[in-house]
């Protein structure tokens, strides 16, 4: 028994996201009768669920050393692209459309980084403004609306009274934690960002995998832009503005190190967490939306040093 | 006395790294600091440097007690170290990295001709001819070490201590080296000079200490001791046979390569190897040995006109993964960079090369790999609490041998070791000797590459002399000595 709790005291040391989790959880429910709730924690959840997704294709990136700021715009693209389909009544089609959508943007991403020996931080970051004009021009600047139901049902519907997207959600974590725990590609994506020299060395063709990452990161920003299509029964071309930086932030928070070699996809579930209660901790207690990134950035900071002490 | 360490002791959790260690520098003396890896050098250094404070124990200097609290303080006292990794701005000028720090002028005045003609100055005291305008990332190494010692020349230093400072340079570089040394020493300058190789302590210093184990072994002139006496302090035990060899090479050619061209390299090489076979590469730093290494292995490109392995003919090696499939495995020079994820505990590191064989893509067995991890800890005789441990808290002979573990696990045909002793201290060269051996026993046609004349000599069969990216020669076991390989080394001799 005492193991076990001395094993959990330990998982916290090394999750503060957890930790913040667990402090922020029990102030809301004293403060606020209404954030302790079923559906509340629900409502939490679901919102949490577009930013973890993005945030475990962003996981693997990281841990490999590199970044994707294109998830934004590959979300706002792949919805965008589909939508046309999706609004033909093909919903299977459709949602087909935005996983290809995705994958070849991310093939493109780690394409120029592995053979064009790119900086990943330049690539995505050109990526991201081809993706969103090219979004911007395709949907003329105006929404593209009414799918059909089969297909609002990923955004909307529920099973056994668990709303879809929580669902995608834990498939989804589920998928990346095997991936990165089980398979091949997991160690190499790790070892590619503890050592790429050492890496290469070993055999491996470093060039490969890194384009899986992206293509898994791409693919991954697909899905977010599906949910948020379904749940909003619509796609705009503004989908995803800034939600790479959202991205980024969850994979911190959940522990992961910008250098690379080190991160968990738990870590950023937790990360995902975190910045949804506090978010909307912050609209139940009544926060200005005016400060509510001010809050968020001064959690990132806190999370990063504490992580620093250990 | 100019400088005295007394009973210095300093511990960091669970380790007790100097214990009572004492240690004293008289004006314009070549002292020479000797001990293995984990001997507590670099930590004396490092408190003489102000970057530890020592547990206990006093540091006087002219007979008056200091304290060095940061490096800055060390400094001040005219202290300057000239670490290994050179501590120097590539992108800035000889001059300006001399005076880092203590720019003449003020920060909006900084004035830049002063600097220039005082760097002048510095250099010709080392006669050594450079514009000081120059950027440092234009300078080779051991130009580069002249940069530190001019600076630590304008901190008007009086003792300047030097962290292995031969060991990335080359043989006729060593010997100016040690002629500024001399010149220094003359000067009333005094030099604490740290090394591995015994022979340049017989070279260069006037006085040799010896720690083992974070303990203070002894004090002695250096006309007192032979080496036998040294390398008994340093290992605390009679080393009966540093290099040990009794491979038996068969007849029988299990490798063998002709015209290969690879990027660095200029000229082409060929050479064979025989089942059984130690065959050394040698030449001085820049000779192209490494990028043969990288080459044969498909880590750098290449191309050649005919390759065999065990009879069978290779038709390329575009990268290390066609060099693993072909049964030619690498030990690589520099095990940080190249050989270890070092964040990464033992198990992953050894799962690298050879995860394909357990399990397939989707579905890793870590279970078996962690298994056969105790096994090869216990093969190699890895010293570490466990196959969890984290590669960069093991020593250097232990990380390597974690390097052997993980590229001979494939039972390759061909095993090229670069440099595989560097680094590493005389139990653990003994140890990595004795595998060479073994593995030549089995079968396996070893490839050593190293700097080290006495490794080559004592171990190797034939050894290819290289200079300039060229081979220049291949020794016999009959001709293999020292003279021979320096002559061919530096150009002195040339055939084929």
């Amino acid at each position: 028994m005492n193991k076990i709790i001395r094993g959990f005291l330990a998982f916290l040391r090394r999750n503060p996201a957890l930790v913040g989790i667990i402090g922020v959880t029990i102030a809301l429910s004293i403060i606020t009768d209404s954030f302790l709730s079923v559906y509340n924690i629900i409502n939490v959840f679901r919102q949490t669920s577009i930013m973890a997704i993005m945030g475990f294709g962003m996981t693997m990136v990281i841990i490999s050393g590199g970044i994707d700021l294109s998830v934004g715009s590959v979300l706002a693209l792949s919805a965008g692209v589909s939508a046309s389909v999706l609004s033909g009544g093909y919903a299977f089609l459709g949602i087909l459309v935005a996983l290809v959508v995705g994958a070849a943007v991310g093939a493109f991403n780690g394409f120029m980084i592995t053979k064009g020996k790119l900086q990943p931080f330049i690539v995505t970051l050109a990526t991201m403004a081809i993706a969103r004009s090219l979004t911007l021009g395709y949907m003329q600047g105006m929404p593209i609306s009414r799918f059909p139901d089969s297909f609002t049902f990923i955004g909307r519907g529920t099973v056994a009274g668990i709303p879809m997207p929580i669902i995608i959600l834990l498939s989804i974590f589920i998928l990346s934690f095997y991936i990165l725990k089980k398979t091949r590609l997991g160690l190499y994506i790790y070892s590619i960002g503890g050592n790429e020299e050492a890496t290469k060395l070993s055999g491996i063709n470093v060039g490969k995998y890194k384009i899986y990452v992206y293509v898994i990161s791409g693919v991954f920003a697909a899905v977010s832009g599906m949910i948020l299509a379904g749940r909003l029964n619509s796609a705009q071309p503004t989908f995803g503005t800034g939600y790479e930086l959202d991205a980024i932030a969850t994979v911190v928070l959940g522990g992961a190190s910008l250098k690379g070699g080190k991160g968990t996809v738990y870590g950023t579930l937790f990360g995902a967490l975190l910045l949804g209660i506090i978010k909307n901790g912050m609209n139940l207690i009544g926060v200005s939306p005016f400060y509510q990134d001010a809050v968020k950035g001064a959690i990132i900071l806190i999370a990063v040093l504490m992580e620093r002490k250990e | 006395m100019l400088l005295e360490m007394k009973t210095i002791t300093k511990s960091f959790p669970g380790v007790l790294a100097l214990d009572m260690v004492s240690f004293s520098v008289e004006k314009g003396e070549v002292h020479a600091l000797l001990g293995e890896n984990g001997a507590g050098k670099s930590t004396l250094i490092k408190v003489l440097g102000g970057v530890y404070q020592p547990d206990s124990g006093e540091i006087l200097l002219n007979e008056e007690r200091v304290s060095f609290h940061t490096p800055h303080d060390s400094q001040q006292k005219g202290i300057a170290i000239i670490h290994q990794e050179l501590m120097l701005a590539d992108n800035l000028t000889i001059a300006e990295n001399i005076f880092l720090g203590k720019e003449p002028g003020n920060a909006f005045d900084t004035k830049f001709k002063v600097m220039l003609k005082q760097s002048k100055k510095y250099l010709e005291m080392l006669d050594f001819d450079v514009d000081p305008g120059k950027k440092v990332g234009d300078l080779n190494v051991s130009e580069k070490q002249l940069v530190e010692i001019c600076k630590a020349l304008a901190y008007n230093s009086k003792i300047i201590v030097m962290d292995e400072p031969t060991a990335t340079i080359t043989q006729h570089e060593v010997g100016k080296l040690f002629e500024i040394i001399r010149n220094l020493s003359e000067k009333g300058i005094s030099v604490i000079f740290i090394t591995h190789r015994l022979s340049e302590v017989y070279q260069i210093a006037d006085t040799v200490t010896v720690l083992r184990d974070g303990h203070y072994i002894g004090t002695e002139p250096v006309g007192n001791m032979n080496e036998n006496k040294l390398v008994k302090m340093m290992v605390g035990r009679e080393i009966e046979n540093m290099y040990p060899k009794y491979n038996e090479p068969q007849e029988k050619v299990i490798f063998q390569v002709k015209n290969i061209t690879v990027d660095g390299l200029k000229g082409s090489v060929s050479f064979d190897v025989r089942r059984g076979e130690i065959y050394g590469i040698t030449g001085l730093v820049g000779s192209g040995k490494s990028e043969l290494a990288l080459g044969l292995f498909g880590a750098s490109a290449n191309a050649f006109k005919e390759m065999q392995i065990n009879g069978h003919n290779i038709q390329s090696i575009n990268s290390p993964s066609d060099a693993l499939k072909n049964g030619i495995s690498i030990v690589p020079e520099d095990r940080k960079s190249q050989g270890l994820i070092l964040p990464f505990d033992i198990t992953t590191n050894l799962a690298l090369p050879n995860v394909k064989n357990f399990g397939s893509f989707f579905n890793v067995l870590w279970k078996r790999i962690k298994k056969r991890a105790l096994d090869e800890i216990k093969r190699f005789n890895i010293k570490t609490p466990g196959e969890n441990q984290l590669v960069k808290n093991l020593s250097g002979g232990n990380q390597q041998k974690v390097v052997l573990a993980k590229f001979l696990m494939q039972k390759p045909e061909i095993v090229i070791f670069v440099e595989p002793t560097r680094g590493i201290d005389v139990g653990a060269k003994i140890e990595v000797y004795n595998l060479i051996n073994d593995l030549a026993n089995q079968g396996i046609g070893v490839i050593l590459i190293s700097s080290e004349i006495p490794e080559i000599v004592s171990l190797c069969d034939r050894a290819m002399v290289m200079h300039r990216g060229k081979k220049v020669f291949v020794l016999d076991r009959t001709e293999l000595t020292p003279e021979n390989i320096l002559k061919a080394g530096t150009g002195l001799v040339e055939n084929e």
